[in-house]
């Protein structure tokens, strides 16, 4: 067969046609001959094989074709045919090869036998099908892994659902055949106990089932580890306190890298592992700095772990032997704790002496102090104005009015109490959950009892007079002069809460501006 | 160009307490209006100056001041600070419907935009809110200790406040940060109800403590002048804040020398950048070499900023036209402005400008707090934080380093 370049200088028409269609056809089309060199083939061939060392040449052998091509930089993989032993042979090394290019055009090469023993190879461009066979692919995979994670999620379920549940059934049963109170109460007691049991199993499961489907991404900001030192205090002190544990929580000053959240649910895992694994002596957790890390240690005096369990533990549902008895546990904490450990990019260690104690650690970048955020979602007056934190006691009997001004009060950051009746003021006052910093007062209270009244009683029994503000919808002068004359300034209602602000903070901050007061 | 102007109105205190500053922010606004007019002004109108006084800026005379302005009919109320008013003045210019853009640098402004967003659309507060003064100090302080700059004996902090809020607010503000950052308040925050005229007795009894750092969150210079003095009779070992006031020039006027060392802080302030020098000469020409550009650049850059949000808008509006100014009110909280004071980029629920590094980490997304230090009276104060506008190194005040 002739190059396609010379197939006019034939004469032959029909060469001819069939030359331009060689040229038309889109694919890159090579013809070889009985022994696999190189005797013609298209621009389009041309054009993808440009540049290859050694050229094009006619007589260049398949072999020598794809050593070329593999050789250059065009190429990222070929991946061979799959071996089909029943189907017809290949012919040639080119033959259902698969040619990704960097380029990220996919090609697949077939080979026919054509007449005169010479083979024909042409070069489909099978780009979108491959793209889309790999997105299959990736699918398929994602649904079988969720599949898989939904099978186990629902055999540790059934499992370890199964032994609480029916403990809930019969303390149920022994709840309702109870013939003594004592009897009801340590059911009931032992009903919470399974019930928080299941509570736990049900979300570490989700934890996991959530860690499978990649549902848990880290939100990585700057903040002061004290944090969450501060609250795993809160969270364990109760539960190492009832235990006979000395839980002790070691301050730090350093900003850290992390997921607040994930940081802290690590750490919990490791600190109540240990306190559930220490009988006698204590629990310490404790920061060091090393060089742009910070590595938060979890120390306990519990039973330790033998060298042969130590990577084990982090396996899911892995529970050492004869150590647990007595204790609930899935055997998925640690499984819990790792993975996220990895989603966070936080490495952990563990150093353990059986019989003498573990340390869990976990490193964590430290972080620039300037970045570092305080945690609070929203800045307002509630959390920073300057009665934040007050106490004020409000004696109004209109309901509407009364949780219209402590709504406003609240805002402010203020704690509010109430009185509920007027007819004790000692018992109500001594109900009362703190002394009042300040009182706002109606000056006509239910059963034609003055406000004013109410609070010179207060301040009777205080051994510090407390500050107050009477508001009133009565504007007679000689009314307001005869409540200012008491020490009191008045307010009338409706009150503006400027006009309140306005009030309050010279009557508490600074009484000279409060000329009643003076 | 259009004889039709659009009257501006500078609500600022021209008497009472703080009448230096009073001046500063009607020199920002007049500077601000003749820049915008040479370039034409706001779509063809220029802008008109007139100017109410606040006095000693209590409720009364603020609100006062903005009824006078609002019935002169002027299109927007652009103030430094009134402070003592606790919001009352934002009823009337809510009722008005009109832009009120103002320095307060209060809290409060927070809680009452917050509390209805739809009736306060047009009140905004182009610096940040005092509570950040707190949380930053904390974390300036932090930042000396963490970088080895400094070196304290202790983790204690004294923090004294004065009765106003501003100063109470920043007071609690750094009570609330300390432990998270490893320091131990002495006491709650000590919140004076009278300025005394004598501190010994407070700085004896805060001495007792030994505290590494004392933070006094009062803000007047004269008052700051003679704490300061008193401090220097026997200074404490501990390291100095003193609020804003002490970068006035009254406040070096008075301690001189002495007042090396001291650490002041600024949520809104001028960096010594490129476009703060430009201003800060430029400022210095037109009002005289006593001129403080670091002040009056407050009014000047909020008038800017809502004269590029008013050409956006398609124009300006007075009492009544609410729909317009809820526009501009749009655009302004749109368009982050690059002020001389650094980038104003109103919050959209506060809609106060937000501070860098404070609460975020861009600066070109901040106002930058801008830490202090002071150095002898005829030199100007070192801007020792934050990157990148720092421009000099912390030094050990000289009370602290053997001699």
């Amino acid at each position: 067969m002739p190059a396609a370049g010379d197939a006019d200088a034939t004469g032959d028409g029909t060469q001819g046609s069939r030359a331009r269609a060689f040229e038309a056809l889109g694919h890159g089309l090579a013809v070889w001959s009985g022994d696999l060199k190189l005797v013609t083939f298209n621009a389009a061939f041309a054009r993808r094989f440009a540049g290859l060392a050694g050229g094009l040449a006619p007589g260049l052998s398949q072999r020598a074709l794809i050593e070329a091509i593999e050789g250059s930089s065009q190429l990222v993989h070929s991946v061979p045919p799959e071996a089909d032993p029943g189907g017809p042979p290949r012919l040639g090394p080119l033959d259902g090869l698969t040619l990704i290019f960097t380029d990220s055009q996919v090609l697949r090469v077939e080979c026919r036998a054509i007449a005169g023993g010479e083979v024909s190879s042409l070069f489909i461009d099978i780009t979108e099908y491959w793209r889309i066979q790999r997105a299959l692919e990736r699918s398929r995979d994602t649904a079988a892994a969720a599949d898989q994670s939904k099978s186990r999620f629902l055999r540790a379920a059934n499992h370890d659902l199964r032994q609480p549940l029916a403990s809930l059934k019969i303390l149920i049963y022994s709840c309702l055949s109870a013939t003594s109170e004592q009897e009801r109460i340590e059911a009931l007691h032992a009903m919470d106990v399974s019930a928080s049991i299941m509570e736990d199993l049900l979300g570490a499961l989700l934890n996991i089932g959530q860690l499978d489907a990649g549902k848990v991404a880290a939100r990585i900001q700057t903040f002061q580890v004290a944090t969450v030192l501060d609250r795993l205090r809160i969270q364990f002190a109760h539960l190492a306190r009832e235990k006979g544990i000395d839980l002790r929580i070691l301050p730090s000053k350093h900003a850290i890298e992390s997921d607040r959240a994930l940081l802290e649910r690590v750490l919990s895992n490791f600190v109540g592992n240990a306190i559930r694994y220490t009988d006698i002596g204590r629990v310490l957790v404790g920061c060091r700095r090393h060089g742009k890390t910070l590595r938060i240690e979890v120390h306990d005096t519990g039973c330790g772990i033998a060298p042969a369990h130590r990577e084990k533990i982090f396996e899911e549902f892995f529970r050492v032997g004869g150590q647990q008895s007595g204790r609930h546990s899935l055997g998925l904490g640690l499984n819990i704790a790792r993975r996220l450990a990895d989603v966070l990019g936080h490495r952990i260690t563990l150093e353990s002496t059986p019989g003498k104690g573990s340390m869990f650690a976990l490193d964590v970048p430290l972080g620039d102090v300037w970045r570092s955020n305080v945690g609070e979602p929203e800045i307002n007056e509630k959390i920073g104005g300057e009665f934040t934190g007050l106490c004020c006691l409000v004696l109004e009997d209109d309901h509407h009015l009364r949780d219209a001004l402590m709504t406003l009060l609240r805002r402010w950051g203020i704690n509010v109490e109430i009185f509920d009746a007027f007819d004790d003021i000692p018992a109500a006052l001594k109900a009362l959950e703190r002394t009042p910093d300040i009182i706002i007062t109606d000056y006509r209270l239910r059963g034609g009892v003055h406000g004013t009244e109410i609070v010179h009683q207060i301040n009777d029994l205080l051994e510090l007079p407390c500050p107050a503000i009477v508001v009133t919808a009565d504007t007679s002068p000689d009314l307001i002069a005869d409540i200012r004359r008491q020490g009191f300034p008045v307010m009338i209602k409706p009150v503006s809460p400027p006009g309140l602000r306005v009030i309050m903070h010279n009557v508490l901050f600074e009484p000279e501006l409060v000329p009643e007061l003076s | 160009m259009s004889d039709d102007f659009i009257p501006i109105g500078g609500m600022v205190p021209l008497t009472g307490a703080s009448p230096g500053d009073g001046r500063e922010f009607r020199n920002g606004i007049i500077l601000a209006c003749e820049e915008i007019n040479r370039r034409g002004g706001i779509l063809g109108r220029l802008l008109k100056p007139s100017f109410a006084d606040t006095g000693t800026q209590t409720a009364e005379e603020t609100v006062r001041a903005a009824r006078r302005l609002l019935a002169e009919g002027v299109h927007a109320i652009i103030a430094g600070y009134n402070i003592g008013s606790q919001n009352s003045e934002y009823e009337a210019i809510a009722d008005a419907g009109i832009i009120y853009i103002h320095n307060n640098t209060l809290l409060q402004h927070h809680d009452t935009v917050m509390s209805d967003p739809v009736r306060y659309f047009g009140c905004f507060m182009s610096d940040p809110a005092e509570y950040w003064y707190g949380q930053g100090f904390i974390k300036f302080l932090s930042w000396l200790r963490d970088s080895g700059q400094w070196r304290p004996d202790n983790n204690r902090i004294a923090i004294v406040s004065g009765p106003k809020p501003y100063s109470i607010v920043i007071a609690n503000a750094m009570a609330q940060a300390a432990e998270q950052f490893g320091w131990r308040p002495v006491f709650p925050p000590r919140i004076l109800r009278r300025i005394p005229g004598d501190w010994r007795p407070l700085l004896d009894e805060i001495r007792a403590h030994e505290p590494a750092v004392m933070a006094l969150t009062h803000f007047f210079a004269g008052d700051l002048a003679r704490f300061h003095l008193q401090f220097m009779e026997q200074p404490l070992p501990s390291l100095l804040y003193l609020q804003y006031g002490a970068l006035h020039r009254s406040f070096s006027e008075l301690v001189g020398d002495k007042g090396r060392g001291a650490i002041v802080g600024t949520v809104i302030g001028l960096p010594r950048d490129e476009i703060g020098w430009r201003f800060f000469n430029t400022y210095k020409q037109r009002f005289g070499p006593e001129a403080t550009p670091e002040i009056g650049c407050q009014t000047y850059n909020s008038l800017h900023h809502y004269a590029i949000a008013a050409a956006v808008a398609g124009g300006t509006a007075g009492p009544g036209g609410a729909e317009q100014n809820r526009r501009l009110a749009g655009i302004l909280l749109d368009l982050p402005y690059r002020s001389v004071s650094g980038t104003i980029r109103y919050h959209p629920l506060w809609q106060a400008a937000v501070p860098y590094p404070d609460a975020t980490n861009d600066p070109s997304l901040g106002l930058p707090h801008l830490f202090y230090q002071l150095r002898d009276a005829e030199r100007p104060p070192a801007l020792i934080a934050p990157e990148p506008f720092a421009d000099a190194a912390f030094e050990a005040p000289p009370w602290l380093t053997p001699t």
